[in-house]
């Protein structure tokens, strides 16, 4: 009994210790202003080297504090997760995670904690309902539209080579990832140019989104042409299972000249197709296995985003929590478009990476500078925004 | 004169009735299936090596279940394991150099390890084992996302990695291996025979002098070293390990492999149980590749999958039922009654 | 005179050990409020955090409590909660009745239940099993019930009025009341108590196994239909990863709380309350500590392991057994 005792208060006493130690530990240093960020995606390439710009460039640059959350796959988490963050001090939260945006405007609105989305936006309908509240700050990123151009493009610039014959890779379409679908659609809507092709008998772009929407995938019964072939469609990430190795193997094994991939397409096809003269078109970002991949011409086209691309929005929620929100001329919230970088070579892809790292990114201080104080007008941060950085 | 000779035969007969049975017929009728709806399971170049690591990872990762589930211990570490020791071996290869080979055997080597690691929390704590899995699940996977600092492997790129698992013959040496050693270990060995014993009579054999709880870790370090070659052989196939896995993400393995140990559970009465483990694989990638070949949505594969875990099991519990059904048998009573009856009238 | 004094002791030992999950919460809550001073936390919002994020997780395991008594364990209450929240989003939806919704939840959920419990009982299939299946089965009927329409989501807007602590704690407080009395004070509950501790021995008594497993997966189907609704309410988007984290949440939670995973008379229906409470307090204070740390995620749950495995050490201290445990 009194052994039991003893180890019970050594052990409350040493967690007691351990915990305030920790604790205590932060206390000395400056007040920084707290940044909670939520994501979908906690490890994926594009997803950490967001996280690495955040944590070792802005952080060592400005008195903020980053705090991530898990990945988040529902809107219980997201809810959950920005509870926790308010909890934690945040005075604002920037969004990479869309399970249910809305929501987070609402939860945030109430806690007056202001809001922001990074590297996406906001439909046309959620824009219009969230403008006018205090604490949205707005979206910048790739829009719905430039998602689906990007697509588009890719597709295009293959079809431009005289290719014809297609395999897609729709990543997300079966969850019905917005930026997956519009992307996917895309590359149909480029194919469907062609007189005798058509999807689902349709060819328009609004009838083959809502047909992916519906569908949660690209039916290859469904695309029909006398000038294209679509070989084979893949989706999503469910490595360990047979049939979903079966079916990569399937497509890779009809020999597509080229593998239209709406995002992580590398990570998917990279060892499958290796060995082939399959070639991969992807939607991701300037990793060094992109660049191997380029290197040995397995990848012939990539649209990347690059890492400080999510140093706007990080401006923009600066100056509001520092009392001077960035606000359009009707005092409405931010709405800004980014596009993708697109090499289609390796000495372009070099170009792009060299151009934007953690040590030395596009978006560094002395650029973000000129649209972080007070009185920046809506002007000046949408020119800032919008203008054409990619590296000559 | 014969009778005992033909006893035997029957037997013998019975037997490979018994352990080929199922494979075959699913096979059959899956390749009917696939042929009504014009397609072929063997469609391409690279189904065979699909097939074959198919087979071999779901033989694994039922053997490393049935290790442990047969005495009663219930492991949601499994998937874990073969994270964690992936992550571990790939860091090592990649960042200091070395081939598949190297990979494979510095990944069996620390499967072993937190196999052994699982099993002494099991036997230290003395805590129930579906327990002491939870815990450990936890903390494999936590452990999978700090050393790697959250970030996926990659091996884009190093085809020196990734050489056993396009290479059938390796593959098949892998499962020939496995199949030899786990036989030998469990059926042909004093530990084995231990190891029975414990399962059949826990207390008995405890108070007879065996060592329960040597016993109990070698069987985790076993079941370890089986996960960890699944988890060899998935991270070099799909050239990425996720580390995403947190908050139990990794628990599903486990949960894929009733359906086949219990298939190999029933061939077992007829042959061995180990041999109906590998057959149990083949007939469960066989599904795999005609829900490829048929591009079956994944919510219709576990339907599918999850009423025939069903039906098998309502078929075990209630076999003599269904044979006696299946044997007309009650109406043969009824029937013979009935003539008996009128017999004695006559 | 000195054994009495031994048998004192010993009992008061078992006591402290039996008191264990209450200790541990306890001074879980002191390290959350000493931890919160001093990061200078908003100490309002993180007591409704807790409360947010504990209640679905309790009512949901409180129900389920019957089910592990029995010696059994469903593995498929997440999926199971997921299709309740689905089915009453649906409802909701298209009638715009709360009290239709709550109704639709509580059906669903229980004919889920009833399908898990009969199959185990009628084919004398192993209960866990069964749920492993019926896992695969509501994830697949989920999907049908979100993608029906088109679309990856089911939306439900107009319920934020019901999304705040009040309403979870009074849902909490009358279902755990009458988990209490059912467990406690009716032949219900000590019959199941009966069959978890001894199953042969309770048979020969003439307690029906198969009723009071009907018995014990109805009491859990009522929590899951409860916790779907809240779920529901609390989420207003549901997809096919909510709840996702119930499933596995629901074991930790109640063994955290006391539980003994066989079941038996050992039993006790606040282990829920108690562990689901004290998982998310832990959450609190890891995040709290190493929310700014690079891989805090991993660390956190390597922490939350080494606790897990802590408390169950401590709170079992009283049933050591000879043999290994199976």
């Amino acid at each position: 009994m009194k052994t039991l005792k003893k180890i019970v208060s050594v052990a409350v006493a040493l967690a007691l210790i351990a915990t305030a130690v920790l604790a205590l530990a932060s206390c000395g240093e400056a007040k920084k202003v707290k940044i909670g960020v939520i994501v979908a995606d906690a490890t994926g390439s594009e997803a950490l080297s967001f996280r690495n710009y955040y944590k070792e460039y802005i952080e060592q640059n400005y008195a903020v504090e980053f705090l991530y959350s898990d990945a988040l796959t529902d809107a219980e988490a997201e809810k959950a997760a920005i509870e926790n963050f308010i909890t934690s001090g945040c005075k604002a939260i920037i969004s990479l995670a869309s399970a249910d945006r809305p929501a987070q405007i609402e939860q945030c609105e109430k806690a007056g904690v202001y809001y922001a989305v990074a590297s996406g936006v906001l439909n046309d309908d959620e824009y219009a309902k969230y403008k006018d509240y205090k604490y949205y700050v707005g979206a910048i990123g790739p829009s719905l539209d430039v998602e689906y151009q990007t697509g588009y493009e890719m597709a295009k610039a293959q079809i431009a080579q005289g290719k014809t014959k297609f395999a897609i890779y729709g990543a997300g379409v079966g969850y019905r990832i917005d930026m997956h679908v519009q992307r996917t659609a895309g590359m149909l809507a480029a194919l469907c140019e062609d007189e005798s092709t058509t999807y689902g008998g349709v060819s328009i772009p609004g009838a083959i989104i809502g047909s992916l929407y519906t569908d949660g995938e690209v039916s290859l019964s469904k695309f029909q042409s006398s000038k294209y072939e679509l070989v084979g469609y893949h989706a999503l990430w469910n490595f360990g299972d047979a049939t979903w190795q079966a079916n990569l193997a399937s497509v890779v094994a009809a020999e597509p000249e080229v593998i239209l991939c709406a995002g992580t397409g590398l990570s998917v096809f990279g060892q499958a197709v290796s060995g082939t003269n399959v070639k991969i078109c992807d939607i991701d970002s300037f990793t060094s296995d992109y660049a191997t991949a380029m290197q040995n011409g397995t990848v012939t086209y990539l649209a990347g985003k690059y890492a400080s691309s999510i140093g706007p929005i990080f401006a923009a929620v600066l100056d509001a929590v520092n009392g001077h929100a960035v606000k359009t001329e009707a005092g409405e919230a931010l709405a800004l478009g980014q596009s993708y970088w697109v090499a289609t070579s390796y000495a372009q892809f070099e170009k792009f990476q060299s151009a934007d790292s953690v040590a030395n990114p596009i978006f560094n201080k002395t650029l973000l500078d000129t649209v972080v104080g007070d009185s920046i007008s809506y002007g000046t941060f949408k020119t800032f925004v919008e203008t054409d950085r990619t590296p000559a | 004169m014969n009778t005992p000779t033909l006893s035997k035969t029957k037997k013998t007969a019975r037997g490979i009735f018994g352990t080929l049975i199922i494979p075959v017929a699913v096979g059959l009728i899956l390749w009917i299936v696939c042929a009504a709806n014009g397609v072929s399971m063997f469609s391409n170049a690279q189904s065979l090596t699909i097939f074959v690591r198919g087979v071999a990872t779901v033989m694994l990762t039922t053997i490393a279940l049935a290790i442990n589930l047969n005495s009663g211990r219930f492991d949601f570490s499994l998937g874990s394991v073969a994270t964690l020791s992936a992550v571990i071996s790939a860091q090592i290869t990649l960042n200091a150099g070395g081939n598949a080979l190297t990979m494979l055997i510095l990944s069996i080597v620390f499967g072993i390890l937190l196999g052994a690691v699982s099993g002494g929390i099991y036997v230290l704590l003395r805590l129930p084992p579906i327990i002491t899995s939870l815990g450990v699940a936890l903390l494999y996977e936590g452990l999978a996302f700090t050393i790697t600092k959250g970030s996926n492997v990659s091996f884009y790129g190093k085809t020196d990695v990734s050489g056993i698992t396009t290479n059938v013959l390796y593959m098949l040496i892998i499962i020939a291996a496995v199949l030899l050693i786990t036989i030998v270990l469990f059926d042909r060995s004093r530990f084995g025979y231990r190891y029975k014993a414990l399962m059949a009579g826990q207390k008995v054999s405890v108070n007879t002098g065996i060592k329960e709880v040597s016993n109990a870790v070698v069987c985790y370090a076993f079941s370890g070293a089986l996960m960890s070659i699944v988890g060899y052989l998935t991270a070099t196939s799909v050239g990425i390990i996720s580390v995403d896995i947190l908050n139990f993400g990794s628990i599903g393995v486990m949960f894929s492999a009733f359906l086949p140990m219990f298939i190999g559970g029933f061939i077992g009465r007829y042959s061995n149980d180990k041999l109906g483990y590998l057959l149990a694989a083949i007939t469960m990638t066989f599904f795999s590749m005609t829900y490829s070949a048929l591009s079956v949505k994944s919510s219709t594969q576990s339907i599918i999958n999850a009423v025939l875990l069903v039906v098998f099991l309502i078929y075990l519990s209630n076999e003599k039922t269904v044979k006696d059904i299946a044997a007309l048998k009650h109406i043969r009573n009824l029937f013979k009654k009935k003539t008996d009856g009128e017999t004695n009238n006559d | 005179m000195d054994k009495v004094k031994t048998n004192e002791k010993f009992s008061k030992r078992q006591k402290l050990i039996s008191l264990t999950p209450i200790i541990g919460l306890v001074i879980l809550l002191i390290l959350y409020v000493v931890i919160g001073i001093i990061k200078d936390i908003n100490f309002k919002a993180g007591f409704e955090a807790i409360v947010n994020q504990s209640v679905i997780l309790a009512i949901v395991a409180t129900g389920a409590i019957f089910i592990f008594t029995l010696g059994s364990f469903d593995i498929s209450l997440g999926a199971s909660t997921l299709v309740s929240a689905c089915a009453g989003g649906l409802v909701y939806n298209a009638t715009g009745s709360v009290a239709l919704m709550l109704l639709t939840c509580v059906a669903a959920s229980l004919a889920a239940s009833l399908v898990s419990s009969v199959l185990g009982s009628i084919f004398n299939l192993p209960v866990f099993v069964t749920t492993v299946a019926m896992m695969s089965v509501l994830s697949a009927v989920s999907e049908m019930l979100i993608t029906g329409k088109g679309g990856n989501q089911i939306r439900i807007s107009g319920l934020s009025g019901l999304e705040n602590i009040w309403v979870k704690l009074i849902f909490l407080v009358i279902f755990t009341a009458i988990c209490v009395f059912v467990f406690e004070f009716t032949k219900v509950g000590r019959r199941q108590k009966a069959l978890g501790g001894n199953p042969v021995c309770a048979k020969l008594t003439g307690i029906s196994v198969k009723t009071y497993a009907i018995l014990a997966f109805i009491m859990a189907g009522v929590g899951i239909g409860l916790g779907g609704f809240l779920t529901a309410v609390r989420a207003s988007t549901i997809t096919s990863g909510t709840a996702s984290d119930i499933g596995m949440n629901i074991f930790i939670a109640i063994v955290f709380g006391g539980m003994p995973i066989s079941g038996g008379p050992r039993s006790r229906i606040y282990a829920a309350i108690i562990g689901s409470f004290s998982i998310r307090i832990l959450s609190q204070i890891l995040t709290m500590l190493l929310a700014a740390v690079p891989g805090a995620n991993g660390i956190a749950q390597i922490v939350r392991a080494i606790f897990f495995l802590a408390m169950v050490y401590l709170a079992s201290m009283n049933y050591r057994t000879k043999m290994l445990p199976r």
